[in-house]
Parts: structure tokens; C-alpha cells; sequence
């Protein structure tokens, strides 16, 4: 079974989206090649909930970004090649021959552009097939057979040892290849061989050149941010463990530790506006599932227990179009995680906000019954804010398996400053007046004297 | 002096788009293509001018009351529009041409260059006529409001250089000769003159369709008054785009230039403020509304905040977004701009007690610009009492909440004072999501 994240949650962390510039699929995308473009997005749309799975993958892109290589071949000549191959060949080698030569004849009377293409095609794939199989010889030579890497070495030495290329791989250990002018019948014989009898090789090779191309741009990425892998364990385990986790986003941003297990499955997060709640939460979120991806993620060190799926609230859309308030979408929201929840999944949960739509009385009772109720699923992993910090006390009498951390914000003068520093406890900052009085909202619309007389002494 | 308003604004009421759900397709009626268009000019500028303002209304009335239809069919200016814009010297038919191997040719195959311009001549022709006749056919008493456009409409039509035109009768066949100088006197020597005369065609298109949808829909025509006069009088106000609306009535006078809004959720404080919003916006156009009775003194702007973005991907919380909002609002309202104000939901985006305070702080301030309107809507009741026993000139209404049961039944009518109707725990029960929770099976203990 895969692990589970639907729209609302991807659009929240903004995960995929190659035409979002601030995705974080884009983040990773530093592919070279479309092929490899696909295939990236192919594993954002399906991040693994097998442990084995996860940490061979994380092996693959440690190993490249340890190796440091830059991507051996030129996307360009890439895309001519997958063309070329894309085509087809002819059914055997007397039609091909005899097309060939008829395609010859006809540019040497009509310069019809169809024989040069081949041959320009042809010459293009011999010379990526040349530098692929130079570097993977490179990388088996330096690790051997039995790296991260080694089943696809192997299966790319097999069809290089392939009898079939015998007589091209005498001809470019030659060295006169570039320089010699390729007869027709050469083509011809060339053609037949790579896009015909050789046809399910050479799309292995192509597969694998995007596996290549995507493992090194993601290790190269890992490398240039400072990521680090994430080591999974099975789900029995029960829990997420990550210092200095931050945004992958963000630079300089500042590392938090987050620890969620059995008897603390549970983070109650509460601080002032601006005070770095969401981020927080999405840095969390982002970190989870790219930790099942097997990707690199943004913390210096990282070890969780596969869960089942993901589901966040963060940008709850109104939906006034159906008739609901804000207050209803979040209900049903609410709604639709609480059954998942019941089904006895391990999913993991982001409120943030929690019932915001609605009035102080109301988003207190909801907050406390819901969080109440969620909290004895232990299997689950939970992060919840909220501006109802009053929530946060009751809770803390009642239940020992929730943790309570705040986002403090200090104040210089009249000019909130924010840490972005986790610390143990309730938030008590309030400073939603001193942003208008910052703004100078009041002075805006009163004079001096309307000011003075209604406001007697400033309201904080 | 424009009347000002901006994006949020218009967005929050759907003003704008030919979209399904926006103000504007309720009376994109119009028979022309530059009906249309002018339309969409007058819904964005609307007038800050009480005498311009009734005075477009009146016409509107007028041409309600005597159930006018306009008397041309679309494709006859589709026609003539094409024609006029073909000013290519080279097209322009001569007299001399016409010689007898043309007319073999004409016998044998069709011209269509030569059938274009006979049609359009032929549109010119038909168009003079028609709206000569319309024009001669309305207000035969001398108090009318279209009076003045009707005078300026028949001198235009008596422009001397138009006599042949007119002269010339609609359902004959015209011979060639007459095609060709009078293709010569509408599209080079007087195009001018003839595209004068579509202007006022237009705007008929444009009264004519607004006052049919007015008829059809019962819209009321509001009365404009003296910016000084500073009241609003709106009786039976309902939302155009429901289907089952239920109307609300509405005083505001500069000592009680504030509404403070409260509800439950789903209570319908949102769709109130919208319909307010439409009304006034429509009032400022000399639009019919959507209301039973209406009378205004004009504003020189509005302003809602129904659905703020967030703009989270900038890094601005809510609450930064809403103090950003109410910064600009203030900023045209120290400008001594007379604006109506409608905030949906203000400070919704902090904790309690800062929502609190910062209600209270930024409604009082509001409440002393005694010559603006605002309609506040909240969540923290508790403001309110503060605010009643601090101001005179706030008005408290809430949209109530009856019990049916364990089902909230909406009244949808405003009533006065403030609620403490909360419903919010009734809804999450409603929806099981506690139960679900509480029965759902817990995997470890």
C-alpha cells in the first residue's frame, strides 16, 4: 500500500507542482533530461510505506552525492536519442537495408532530409551509449559490483558485453569513429541493431540513464542544502524523532527538535501571530513525507517509524460557493481526517488553526472535545495549534501523553522579535494591539484629540 | 469625481465577469455588441453625482414604464460595425465601373465585396429610419427625463449631410449608381456623423434590456440624495443570486453610522453584507436594486472585506493581512472620503483576547467618522457591550438562530441586539466526527 496524502495536505506543504515555483518537488528538480523529470515526479506521487524500500532508495542518493559526479551526458543529445530509438526500426535487416538505401538514394538526388536524420540519430546514441558506458565502467571500477548502485551496473554491463555490439565496440575502441565517415551499409547494419534487435536494452539503458539523472540531481541538491537522510523503521516502532528540522524552504532557517512516540503522540503548539506556527508545521509535514519518498530531508538528523498516510489542515479554502462558512469546511475537514483516524490507520495529523471560523466559546469546546478525542489514537501522530491557549491548560491537567510547546516571541521596545525557537510550555504572548499600534492604524483614523479622549490610557 | 472602490470590493460581491454568479450577467441583456460593452463601462465607473445618478435612473424608470423594446435586431449593427471599419480607399465603390461587362459578371457569379457594401448601406438606411421612428414614438409629454437626449438625437438625425439617406426608402432595391455614392457619403465623407449616431443607440440598448431585467426581476429604483444629507434608507434588501432570498431593511443616519453585526455561523452575515454591498454598488450605477425601497445619499466610495486572502505564501499571517486592510481603509477615510465600509468577520485571524481589544479599539475609531457607514461583523460578542456603553451611534443587529430540536433552524432576518447564539459544538455533533472518534478502533493500548 502506498502512503496516503491527499490534495488539501499536498497543496498545503505545497509539495508537488512542476509549474509552482516554490515547490518542493522544484526544490529537488535539477534534472537534466525530461525523462527524468517524469520519473521524479513519479516518486512524488508515490512515496514508499516499506522501510527496506525507503532506506535503499536514501542509500542510492547518499551514494550520489557522496560520489559528487557531475551528470555524465548532455541532455540535448538525450532527447535526440530518445527520438531516434522512440521510432522504430524496420522489420528485419533486408527491408531495413533496402530502406536504408532508398533513403539514401534519395538524398544524394532530392536532399530529402530523412537519411541524414537517422544518421545524425544513430551517431548521436552511439556516442551517449560511449560516455554512459565509460562512466558506468568508471563506477564499477571504483565501488565494484555490490553497491547501491550495483544492480543497475550490472544490468548495464550485461548488455555492453552483448555479443551483438561486438563489432561496435571494436570500432569505437578504434578511436577512428568520430572521424570516419559511416557508410551506408554501416548505417543500415547500426540501425537494425540498436533499434531493433536491440530494442528492450536499449530501454533499459534509457531507464536507467534517468534513474542516474535523478539520483545525482537529488543528491546534488542534498549536498548544496545541507540535507540530511532520514533512517526508516517499521511501523511497530511508533515513532518520529527529528532535530534541527527546519523549512527546506528557507534559508537560515532556524532547526527545531521534534519528537513524537507512544506516550507522547501528541505536540500542542501554541505562540503569537507571525511567531512561526505554520512554518514549523509544514517543515514538519514536508520532513514526513519526503522521509517516505527516501529523499534527503531538511534536519540534521532524522529517524521515524513508516506511517500509514499524511493529512493536513493548514489553508482551509471557504468554499463559499457551496454555501459553507469557514467554520463548516473546517467541521468537515475535521470530519474526514476523524474517520481515517478510526480506521485504524498510523497517520499523521496537522491542525493548524483549529477551528478559527468561529466564535471563542465554541472553537474552545470543539478544540478540547476533538483534540480529546484524537489523542487517544496512539498509533497517530498529531501537531495542533491554536490561538485558544486556554484549551492547552485543561489539557495538560488532563492527559500526560500530550506534549506542549510554544514559539516565544521577546519584545525590544515597541518591535516584536521572533525566535523561531521551540520551547517547553504555553505561549502567554499576545501582540496582536502592538501590531496596530505599529501599523499606527488608531492615529490614522482619529486625530489627536479623538484619540486622547477615547483612548484615555493606551488598551494594553 | 469618480466613485472609488477597489478589487477586493468587487471580488467580494461577484460585481464583475460574465460568469454564472456575477452581478453583471443578471443584466448582460443586451440585444448589441456595443450594448454590451458599454455595459461593462458603466459597471466600472459608477457615478458619485446624485443628479447624474437619478437622472440615468429616471430614464431607466421611463423606459420601464412604458415597457419599451428595442427596436433593432443585433446583427443589423454586427453588420453595419464591419462595414464602417473596411476604410480602405481601394474598396470604395466608384460610378464609373459600372459598366455592362460587370453586370454580366454580376449576372453569372455573385460579388460578395459588392453584396457586403450593398448591405451595409442598406443596414445605415434601415438603422436611420428605425430609430427616426422609435424616437418620434416616446415621450410625447414635455416632461420626460430622456428629453434632452431625444433633442440631441433628432438634431443629429437632421444633419443635412444624412438627407439623401433618409429620403431614401428602406424596402426598395437601391440601383447601383445610388449604392455607390452613398457608399462613398457614409464610409469616407461622413463616417463620423454616422458613428455619432451609434453612441446614443447603445446607451438605449443598455436602458432598455437594464429596465426589461427590472421588470422581470422587480428591482426597485432607488432614490439618490445630496452627498450632505448622509442617510440610507434601504427597506427589503435580498441577495440577487438566491434563489429563495430573504429581504432585510436597513436605516443608517450619521447617529447610527455603524452596524455591529453578530450571528452564528451559517446565520447568514456573510450574504447580508453582500447584499448590501450589490445595492449600494447598483444605487451608484442609477441601476434598479434588488429591494423594496431604497434611498441614499451618495457615497464617494465602498469598501468590503468579505473573503481577505490570506497571502500565507508571503509569509503574512491573517491577522497581518486584516491590520493591512483596515490601514489602507483608514488611510482613505483620513483622506475625508464619505465611504461605506462593510468588514466581514474583523480580527478573526488572532487569539481571543487581541481580537478583543483590537475590535473594540478599531470599531470605536471607526464609529467616530460620523459621515462614513460601516457594517462590522464579529465573532467576539463581548466587544459589543463594551461598545454599547462607550457609543451612542452604533447600532447592535444579529441574525438570530432558532433550535429545532438538535437541528439550527436560520431566520435569516436581522433583529436588533446583540446574539449569543453559538452553535458551533451543535454542528461538529451533528456531523458524528466525536463518535466517530470515540468508536473507532484504537490499535494499541
Amino acid at each position: 500500500m502506498s502512503f496516503t496524502a491527499d490534495k488539501q495536505t499536498l497543496d498545503d506543504l505545497n509539495l508537488p507542482g512542476k509549474y509552482k515555483p516554490d515547490s518542493i518537488y522544484n526544490l529537488f528538480n535539477r534534472v537534466h533530461t525530461a525523462g527524468g523529470e517524469k520519473l521524479l515526479d513519479a516518486l512524488f506521487q508515490h512515496p514508499l510505506t516499506d522501510p527496506d524500500e525507503i532506506n535503499r532508495r536514501s542509500e542510492l542518493f547518499r551514494y550520489f552525492q557522496q560520489k559528487k559526479l557531475p551528470f555524465p551526458l548532455v541532455g540535448e543529445s538525450l532527447n535526440v536519442m530518445e527520438n531516434y530509438l522512440g521510432a522504430g526500426g524496420g522489420e528485419n535487416f533486408l527491408i531495413a537495408m533496402i530502406g536504408t538505401a532508398r533513403r539514401k538514394l534519395l538524398d544524394s538526388i532530392v536532399r530529402d532530409e530523412a537519411y541524414v536524420r537517422i544518421k545524425t540519430g544513430l551517431l548521436t546514441t552511439i556516442g551517449t551509449l560511449r560516455t554512459f558506458f565509460d562512466f558506468m565502467n568508471r563506477l564499477e571500477k571504483e565501488d565494484g559490483l555490490d553497491g547501491p548502485f550495483g544492480k543497475q551496473l550490472q544490468s548495464v554491463k550485461k548488455i555492453f558485453n552483448d555479443r551483438r555490439l561486438e563489432g561496435l565496440r571494436t570500432e569505437w575502441d578504434a578511436g577512428e569513429w568520430e572521424a570516419k565517415e559511416l557508410s551506408w551499409l554501416k548505417v543500415a547494419r547500426y540501425d537494425h541493431l540498436l533499434r531493433r534487435l536491440l530494442q528492450t536494452e536499449m530501454a533499459t539503458v534509457t531507464g536507467i540513464i534517468y534513474q542516474l539523472d535523478v539520483y545525482m540531481s537529488v543528491g546534488y541538491v542534498a549536498a548544496l542544502k545541507g540535507f540530511s537522510y532520514a533512517c526508516a523503521l517499521p511501523a511497530a516502532f511508533n515513532t518520529i524523532r527529528a532535530t534541527g528540522l527546519r523549512h527546506p524552504r528557507l534559508e537560515r532557517a532556524v532547526g527545531n527538535p521534534v519528537s513524537l512516540h507512544q506516550d507522547g503522540n501528541m505536540l500542542f503548539l501554541t505562540g503569537a501571530n507571525m511567531a512561526g506556527k505554520s512554518t514549523l508545521m509544514k517543515a514538519f509535514g514536508i520532513s514526513v513525507y519526503l522521509a517516505h519518498m527516501g529523499f534527503p530531508v531538511a534536519a540534521e538528523e532524522m529517524t521515524f517509524s513508516v506511517k500509514d498516510g499524511i493529512y493536513s489542515s493548514i489553508n482551509v479554502p471557504d468554499n463559499l460557493s457551496l454555501g459553507h462558512s469557514h467554520f463548516y469546511a473546517e467541521v468537515l475537514r475535521v470530519k474526514k481526517v476523524a474517520l481515517e483516524v478510526s480506521l485504524s490507520k498510523d497517520l499523521v495529523v496537522i491542525f493548524d488553526e483549529l477551528f478559527k471560523g468561529t466564535n471563542v466559546k465554541d472553537a474552545y469546546d470543539a478544540t478540547l472535545a476533538v483534540t480529546e478525542a484524537l489523542s487517544e489514537y496512539r498509533n497517530c501522530f498529531f501537531i495542533i495549534s491554536t490561538h485558544i491557549i486556554e484549551v492547552g491548560e485543561t489539557l495538560r491537567e488532563r492527559y500526560d501523553n500530550i506534549q506542549f510547546a510554544r514559539l516565544p516571541t521577546i519584545m525590544e521596545g515597541m518591535t516584536p522579535r521572533y525566535l523561531y525557537k521551540l520551547e517547553e510550555g504555553i505561549t502567554a504572548d499576545r501582540h496582536g494591539m502592538m501590531i496596530i499600534e505599529n501599523e499606527g492604524l488608531l492615529g490614522i483614523i482619529l486625530s489627536e484629540k479623538e484619540k486622547a479622549s477615547l483612548y484615555p490610557i493606551n488598551p494594553r | 469625481m469618480r466613485f472609488i472602490t477597489d478589487n477586493q470590493t468587487l471580488e467580494d460581491l461577484k460585481i464583475l465577469g460574465r460568469g454564472d454568479n456575477s452581478v453583471m450577467s443578471i443584466f448582460n441583456r443586451t440585444v448589441t455588441r456595443g450594448g454590451a460593452e458599454l455595459l461593462d463601462e458603466l459597471f466600472r465607473y459608477p457615478l458619485s453625482d446624485a443628479n447624474a445618478i437619478n437622472h440615468r435612473s429616471g430614464i431607466i424608470q421611463y423606459f420601464a414604464s412604458i415597457k419599451a423594446v428595442f427596436p433593432f435586431s443585433g446583427e443589423l449593427f454586427d453588420v453595419l460595425e464591419q462595414y464602417l471599419s473596411h476604410t480602405d480607399e481601394r474598396t470604395r465603390l466608384s460610378p464609373d465601373e459600372h459598366t455592362l461587362g460587370k453586370k454580366l459578371t454580376h449576372l453569372i457569379a455573385e460579388d460578395t465585396e459588392y453584396k457586403n457594401i450593398y448591405k451595409g448601406v442598406t443596414a445605415v438606411i434601415d438603422i436611420l429610419h428605425g430609430f427616426r421612428s422609435f424616437i418620434d414614438s416616446i415621450g410625447q409629454a414635455d416632461e420626460f427625463p430622456y428629453r434632452a437626449e431625444k433633442n440631441a438625437i433628432a438634431e443629429l438625425l437632421s444633419d443635412p449631410a444624412l438627407a439623401l439617406l433618409v429620403k431614401e426608402q428602406s424596402n426598395k432595391k437601391i440601383p447601383y449608381n445610388k449604392v455607390a455614392a452613398y457608399d462613398t457619403l457614409i464610409r469616407f465623407r461622413h463616417r463620423d456623423t454616422i458613428k455619432r449616431i451609434l453612441g446614443p443607440i447603445y446607451h438605449l440598448d443598455v436602458y432598455i434590456s437594464v429596465a426589461k431585467v427590472a421588470l422581470q426581476r422587480g428591482f426597485v429604483f432607488p432614490r439618490a440624495l445630496p452627498k450632505e444629507q448622509h442617510t440610507l434608507q434601504l427597506e427589503g434588501v435580498y441577495h440577487p443570486q438566491l434563489k429563495d432570498p430573504v429581504p432585510n431593511t436597513l436605516h443608517m443616519t450619521p447617529d447610527s453610522n455603524l452596524v455591529f453585526l453578530t450571528g452564528a455561523n451559517m446565520a447568514g452575515k456573510s450574504t447580508f453584507m453582500k447584499s448590501l454591498g450589490i445595492a449600494l454598488f447598483l444605487a451608484h450605477m442609477g441601476f434598479p436594486v434588488p429591494a423594496r425601497k431604497m434611498e441614499f445619499s451618495v457615497f464617494d466610495g465602498i469598501y468590503t472585506t468579505i473573503n481577505l486572502p490570506d497571502n500565507l505564501g508571503l509569509g503574512a499571517s491573517h491577522f497581518y493581512a486584516e491590520v493591512l486592510r483596515v490601514k489602507k481603509l483608514a488611510k482613505e477615510l483620513s483622506l475625508s472620503k464619505d465611504l461605506f465600509i462593510i468588514f466581514d468577520e474583523l480580527f478573526r485571524g488572532t487569539n481571543v483576547k487581541d481580537a478583543y481589544e483590537a475590535t473594540i479599539a478599531i470599531t470605536g475609531a471607526f464609529a467616530q467618522r460620523r459621515n462614513s457607514m460601516f457594517v462590522i461583523s464579529t465573532h467576539i460578542m463581548e466587544a459589543g457591550e463594551v461598545l454599547r456603553q462607550q457609543f451612542g451611534n452604533i447600532s447592535f443587529q444579529y441574525l438570530p438562530t432558532k433550535m429545532n430540536g438538535n437541528d439550527p433552524v436560520y431566520t435569516y432576518t436581522l433583529e436588533a441586539g446583540i446574539t449569543d447564539d453559538r452553535h458551533g459544538m451543535v454542528i461538529i455533533r451533528n456531523e458524528g466526527i466525536i463518535d466517530i472518534l470515540k468508536n473507532g478502533k484504537k490499535k494499541i493500548s
